[in-house]
């Protein structure tokens, strides 16, 4: 490494600064470029402060994106503004390192259409980092009599990528500033650095404009901002249960944590519900009539608390509760509406705040996630930084160690199973499946003969004896039994069946758990429906109680189970039985638990407006509940699949079966069934929506309102609309589809062009190296090098193509006869770079073109400008590639490599050791060729896109 | 906004809102933290920008980072003196890089380098057996240690070098959504 770059009067930076400069300069002329990340480049120019004059816009490329003139980015910020900081710069601990990679940022440019930058301040970040990553690789080494020097250059080259950088933040708007700031994978002290300069550049620019506005609208905006902090930071104290998220988090793991995150979302839901309801149907009718109308027999006996019945029965807890007037107060204020609007918004707005979180999850966690890069994502992703206990980390590690392992030998068990095996094992699944199937419709079937043996016994009177009202505490009590029994058993079943994957295994798992809550739930609808509607008189109620009993007996069982389940368990897992173990922590059991409840909420949220309190309450205790048990009885989960996964599937699942399922009962419901005659806000009405259809009536006779009766009557009671909005849904389906199928095919394409690319590399690599290794003539000090640069695979590719280049170099010169200068001056030896690329270049276009292109090197600047035109005759050959990409990357690179080799061919006869003092430029020449043959290809890259 | 404190300036706390991800309240919490692993060096005043690093000893004993196997990578990808010395501004950094709201492009690159042992901008297999011997307590055998590592490079690594480069890495970032969760550090 050191050997080359020693006496080296010429760094790399120094010349990467120039000569690229004007090389690509001249480049783009020929070429207009479409650089994905320079967009932010051409939007500077106004902010420069007007010196600039046209042709240096024309010049300015928009090149990789994180380069610029030096005397540009001086120019257009206020003097005293440029950095000054000298010391120690943030990169100075990156010294050490021992790459050598020319172009760090092809790596961002090379794939544009595959990552997907966000935004401007995505795009920046990647600027920045490739700004980051070159400064790191900028060092070759430190080489003591040029440090100052390499210093100075890099130094100028970092403030002109920051005043770049710069430029761009003061384009932006305060708001996306502060995001791209804080999103700069820098150091704080930078990013606080860079800050300043923005804020500096924009005072100065303002001051010159009108002061008090200016000043005006400044602390107008900071004053702004520093409300909306502080309202962020208020909204934060009001978060629920932050310390405990923590503590669950750092000992048990983001995927038990998932559990209770979904928990406090659901509790969200209910409020809001509570509010609602609370708020447009109770609020109002009790400011109008505060006393409950109880019948005077009946008395609270306390057992109304689990059952629902008798006292409650006459209270706003329930339908019957609500009267049908227009109360009369200060406004008038009718019940039915709000009643039916009420409930009719918020299961909208429920059902679109669950599509919207489902839709989300599902694009960020679902469509993205790859399942095949299984032992990189448990080795690179799967650590969990949450956690802080000692215990969970260890047995984390154990996990991790287990799962490795089985990963590695999960290939060859797979191929070992036998034909009488399969069908083994196909038995079982069939067997479990049955069984599994079976017992939930026999829970469906027991429970609906359990209800009419009930309502054969209920009556319709007010009055009910105790024994009466705790018979009625039978149906619930057996539903979540089995609810909590029934599960057991499938994880029992689950336990003979050989799965392959955990994921199947906890994915059979909740598909029949949903199973048995399905039928349960749908067996209990329609009893309420077909049954209790046509028995009672306030049928309604009778339904509100039903759910509100469900609701309190599935809470106590839920307690229960955690003690039962989870307590007794651990007990015996650490006393009676060691070899049982201490109980894991069943997410998905828990998590379908609580699915479980919502849906009952949900469904009776028509029969009871206000049983989302009770849920408040339910799910609140629940909460604390299960921390204590969790942190109690439980050990973290042995296998934390990926939880992210199993979140989205989750809320899937709420919508899908559960959600969509209450809100077809509610809807027919409120659609075909007649509401109870002598109770409840819809008494005398055929059905629930012809509320609507009365308020039309009612709004015909206003004037200035035919617009509504309008849309009522053309809209929503016309067939035709329905069937025009499902086909324009359906057709908008098709073409999304469409869509994704044209990404999906893409995506595949794309990803098979990195391959290609990564391939390709190889290949070029290996190429050179067979061309070094059939020369084995070269001269020892080459060969020293070569032991070098075997070293690290990483810098070979420089190395070669500046050992390539350095050797034509010598060959020049002793064809000149300038070998035996023994001190060359920066700028010759900038000019003997250039002319021996141009040379190279010379030789492979005489191929094409035979002119008699001018081979006597006069002065610096006409070598200079001869480089240019050889470098943009080759561009236009390499053009014509273009069209068929990504092969134009390797042909341009070949194409270099080709002159180059033809070059040395041609002169192998003259073959002289050369001239010692002579090397040192020539590493560093050679270190130019290989940027710009690199940048070349990326040119033709980038012009293919 | 009324209760006052001295510790910040105006200005040094909406720099710190500005180049963080936390609220003044948040900064304020971790300048607590910071100053209870040595309540002796910080100073309550940072008006006048003392400059104050505590040792990595102090740091990597927070309860946050005590049990975490890359706890030292953390501290030296962080700290500005690469030896996991840190001050306040890079106490703050680090978190805000770990915190809930910082985005997956700043979180993968910050990974990256925590996992990037000999900083030379790649994942090479080195790398990646550090990596497993620190997570899996040195408990595999050779063998397997080297066909996990082959199996990740052969997964994640898209154009055959060999090893992985960020680019590799932030391919398979987005295509492993927990990483968002689990690359979070609650303070």
């Amino acid at each position: 490494m050191t050997s080359y770059s020693n006496g080296g009067l010429f760094n790399p930076a120094y010349h990467d600064s120039e000569t690229l400069e004007s090389d690509r300069r001249s480049s783009s002329k020929s070429h207009p470029h479409t650089n994905p990340y320079a967009r932010g480049e051409r939007a500077d120019t106004h902010y420069a402060t007007g010196q600039n004059s046209g042709d240096d816009a024309v010049g300015r490329v928009p090149w990789g994106g994180w380069q610029e003139e030096s005397w540009r980015g001086r120019e257009s910020i206020p003097m005293g503004l440029i950095s000054t900081r000298p010391g120690s710069p943030p990169w100075q601990h990156d010294l050490n390192h021992s790459t050598f990679q020319i172009p760090p940022d092809s790596q961002y440019d090379r794939s544009p259409s595959v990552r997907l930058p966000p935004a401007t301040s995505g795009n920046m970040t990647m600027r920045w980092r490739g700004m980051t990553m070159r400064r790191m690789s900028m060092f070759p080494n430190g080489d003591p009599n040029h440090v100052a020097f390499t210093e100075d250059a890099i130094r100028n080259e970092m403030e002109n990528e920051e005043q770049n950088l710069v430029k761009e933040l003061v384009a932006m708007s305060t708001r996306d500033r502060i995001r791209a700031i804080r999103d700069l994978p820098v150091s704080f002290d930078e990013k606080k650095h860079i800050r300043s300069q923005v804020l500096a550049f924009k005072s100065s620019k303002k001051s010159r404009q009108f002061t008090c506005f200016a000043d005006c609208s400044e602390n107008m905006s900071l004053s702004f901002r520093r409300c909306g902090y502080s309202i962020r930071s208020a909204r934060q104290t009001l978060q629920l249960w932050q310390g405990i998220m923590k503590e669950i988090g750092g000992t048990f793991g983001t995927s038990v944590l998932s559990y209770f995150v979904f928990l406090k979302w659901l509790l969200m839901f209910n409020i809001f519900s509570f509010l609602v309801n609370f708020g447009f149907i109770t609020i109002p009718l009790l400011v109008y009539d505060p006393s409950p109308n109880i019948p005077p027999n009946v008395s609270f006996r306390g057992l109304e608390i689990l059952t629902g019945a008798g006292y409650f029965n006459n209270t706003v807890m329930y339908y019957g509760g609500y009267s049908n007037e227009t109360l009369v107060g200060l406004v008038e204020y009718n019940m039915q509406l709000a009643y039916f609007f009420t409930i009719a918004v918020y299961m909208v707005l429920c059902g679109i705040a669950l599509i919207f979180s489902m839709a989300s999850s599902f694009r960020t966690n679902y469509v993205l996630a790859d399942t095949s890069s299984n032992s990189a994502w448990q080795l690179l992703c799967s650590w969990d930084f949450n956690i802080t206990n000692e215990r969970a980390v260890r047995q984390h590690k154990n996990n991790l160690r287990v799962q490795l392992k089985e990963s590695l030998s999960e290939k060859a068990q797979r191929e070992l199973l036998t034909l009488s095996k399969k069908l083994k094992h196909f038995g079982v699944y069939l067997g479990s499946w049955l069984l599994s199937t079976g017992l939930a419709v026999g829970c469906g079937g027991s429970i609906y003969y359990l209800c009419q043996y009930e309502q054969q016994r209920a009556t319709d009177a007010a009055n009910w004896s105790l024994l009466q009202e705790a018979e009625t505490l039978l149906v619930p009590f057996v539903v979540s039994l089995m609810n909590l029994v029934i599960p057991l058993f499938y994880s029992l079943f689950n336990k003979f069946e050989p799965y392959s994957s955990q994921r199947r295994q906890i994915y059979a798992l909740v598909v029949r758990n949903v199973l048995l809550k399905m039928s349960i739930l749908a067996v209990l609808c329609y009893y309420w429906m077909n049954v209790v509607a046509i028995k009672f008189s306030c049928w309604e109620s009778m339904v509100g109680q039903a759910l509100y009993r469900l609701v309190i007996v599935d809470f106590l069982f839920l307690m229960l189970g955690s003690f039962f389940g989870e307590f007794l368990s651990n007990v015996i897992g650490r006393r009676l039985l060691p070899r049982l173990g201490v109980p894991e922590f069943d997410v998905a059991r828990n998590v379908l638990e609580i699915i479980y409840a919502q849906t009952l909420a949900w469904i009776g949220i028509y029969f009871s407006p206000l049983l989302p309190a009770i849920q408040i309450l339910k799910f609140f205790i629940l909460f604390y509940l299960k921390k204590v048990s969790l942190t109690q009885n439980c050990q973290p989960p042995r296998r934390s699949g990926r939880a992210a996964q199993m979140q989205t599937i989750f809320i899937a699942l709420l919508f899908f079966p559960f959600f969509v399922g209450a809100l077809s009962m509610v809807a027919y419901t409120a659609w075909s069934l007649t509401p109870s005659e002598h109770c409840g806000p819809f008494r005398g009405l055929t059905n629930t929506f012809s509320v609507v259809g009365v308020w039309m009536e009612y709004l015909e006779k206003i004037p200035g309102s035919q617009w509504a009766v309008w849309i009522y009557q053309n809209v929503i009671r016309s067939e035709i609309f329905y069937f025009l909005i499902s086909l324009i849904i359906i057709v908008t389906i098709y073409i999304f589809w469409q869509v994704t199928q044209g990404r999906k095919h893409l995506i595949g394409l794309l990803r098979k062009q990195i391959v290609n690319e990564g391939k390709d590399k190889s290949f070029l690599l290996d190429k050179l190296q067979n061309l070094q290794k059939s020369k084995p003539d070269q001269k020892s000090k080459q060969k020293n090098h070569k032991k070098h640069s075997s070293g690290g695979q990483s810098n070979s590719n420089a190395m070669f193509q500046a050992l390539l280049a350095r050797q034509q170099l010598e060959e020049e010169e002793e064809r000149r006869g300038v070998g035996g200068v023994p001190d060359i001056s920066t700028s010759s030896a900038l000019a003997q770079a250039v002319q021996a690329r141009q040379r190279a270049e010379g030789q492979e276009r005489d191929e094409y073109y035979r002119t008699g292109f001018s081979e006597n090197p006069v002065n610096t600047s006409s070598a200079l400008t001869q480089a240019m035109q050889a470098r943009r005759r080759v561009e236009e050959d390499g053009a014509d590639d273009a069209q068929d990409l990504p092969s134009s990357v390797s042909s341009v690179m070949m194409q270099v490599m080709q002159a180059r080799q033809r070059a040395e061919e041609v002169d192998r006869s003259h073959r002289v050791p050369a001239h010692p003092q002579n090397l040192a430029p020539a590493g560093s020449s050679a270190l130019i060729q290989a940027m710009l043959a690199r940048q070349q290809a990326q040119n033709e890259y980038d012009d293919g896109y | 906004m009324g209760n006052k404190q001295t510790i910040f300036t105006a200005q040094q706390l909406d720099a710190y809102q500005d180049c963080t991800y936390f609220t003044r309240k948040e900064i304020l919490r971790l300048f607590d933290r910071y100053r209870d692993l040595a309540p002796q060096l910080v100073p309550l005043d940072y008006t006048s920008h003392p400059d104050v690093k505590l040792p990595y000893e102090l740091i990597g004993s927070m309860p946050e980072l005590k049990d975490n196997p890359f706890r030292q990578r953390i501290a030296e990808v962080f700290s500005e003196d690469g030896e996991g010395n840190m001050t306040l501004d890079d106490f703050l950094d680090m978190f805000s890089v770990l915190s809930e709201m910082a985005p997956r492009d700043l979180k993968a690159y910050y990974a990256f380098k925590i996992y990037d042992f000999n900083n030379d901008d790649f994942i090479c297999k080195t790398d990646l057996e550090k990596t497993l011997n620190k997570l899996t307590r040195n408990e595999l055998t050779e063998d397997e240690v080297r066909m996990v590592c082959e199996k990740v490079i052969d997964e994640a690594d898209l154009d055959n070098d060999g090893r992985l480069s960020l680019e590799d890495f932030q391919h398979m970032i987005v295509r492993a959504p927990d990483f968002l969760s689990t690359f979070h550090i609650r303070i």
